[in-house]
């Protein structure tokens, strides 16, 4: 089975680092379909490649991931959206959540709880 | 002469800015493998001139907190730290974008103490040559400073509490 993935970060290291670990490790096949640096771009991306996987960062310009995750939401309601955030208090990971959310991995991550998340959101 | 500070603002306590030094230490444990070493946090003289590094990335607070967290590092510190992310090929701008990420990362962690009342958004990046006009200062700030494998940087949390 593989999983169409779309990675949105405003960072371009965190994206590319995403990316190089998912081609790296020993993850169910994921095919990354797209690059986004901020929430605009990610809803454009996702319409046109439909992922079933969405990495999401939450602090962006232009459109931030709780606004996007709202969007995402409701036009491909199967995906599974991981949030990959610095913010680290309890209020945004439940709020996240109750925006559409399925998983909520902390910055700054270890190779390995990347792998996890990834795991854990896809079972 | 100093304007006086409004009762409603509060300057941050001593014991506020470890959760920063807390949030240096966490990063370069989780990132690297090896701890920085913080060293004992100070306040800016009121005259002196606004620290800045080769690159620094800035991040403004809202809502509960007023002010910024800047954290300003040496080129030579963020290629190591890019090495480690597993980027071997780097220019300016990717300085730029791990220094912000870095000054996002140190102030998102303030949130776990701080909570949902300290707003932060997207950083600002600039070089030492490009540093924009420092913000109205109403607390001195305080200056973290701290080495990694040799290199020195500093995070200068500029905050005030309403």
């Amino acid at each position: 089975m593989s999983y169409r993935l779309l990675i949105v970060d405003d960072s371009s290291v965190i994206r590319n680092r995403i990316a190089r670990l998912c081609q790296d490790m020993r993850l169910p096949t994921l095919d990354i379909v797209g690059l986004a640096g901020n929430g605009l771009q990610a809803l454009a991306l996702a319409e046109q490649f439909r992922p079933e996987l969405v990495t999401m960062d939450l602090t962006m310009p232009q459109m931030d991931g709780d606004a996007c995750i709202s969007r995402l939401a409701e036009s491909l309601p199967d995906a599974r959206i991981l949030v990959v955030s610095a913010l680290s208090d309890k209020y945004t990971a439940l709020k996240a959540i109750k925006k559409g959310a399925h998983g909520f991995l902390r910055k700054p991550f270890t190779d390995d709880q990347l792998v996890e998340a990834f795991l854990e959101i896809l079972h | 002469m100093n304007t006086p500070t409004p009762k409603s603002l509060q300057a941050l306590k001593p014991a506020d800015v470890e959760v920063f030094a807390e949030a240096i230490s966490h990063y370069f444990q989780q990132i690297t493998g090896e701890s920085a070493r913080v060293r004992t946090a100070y306040l800016q003289e009121t005259d002196s001139p606004p620290i800045v590094d080769d690159f620094n990335g800035q991040i403004q607070v809202h809502g509960e907190y007023q002010g910024s967290v800047c954290f300003a590092a040496p080129k030579t510190l963020l290629s190591h730290i890019l090495l480690r992310l597993g980027q071997h090929e780097f220019s300016d701008a990717d300085h730029l974008d791990v220094v912000g990420e870095i000054a996002n990362t140190l102030a998102g962690r303030a949130r776990r103490v701080f909570g949902e009342g300290l707003e932060i958004t997207p950083p600002l990046t600039f070089t030492r040559a490009g540093h924009p006009a420092p913000t109205a200062v109403r607390n001195r700030p305080y200056v973290i400073p701290f080495d990694w494998q040799g290199y020195e940087a500093v995070l200068v949390v500029h905050l005030d509490a309403l």
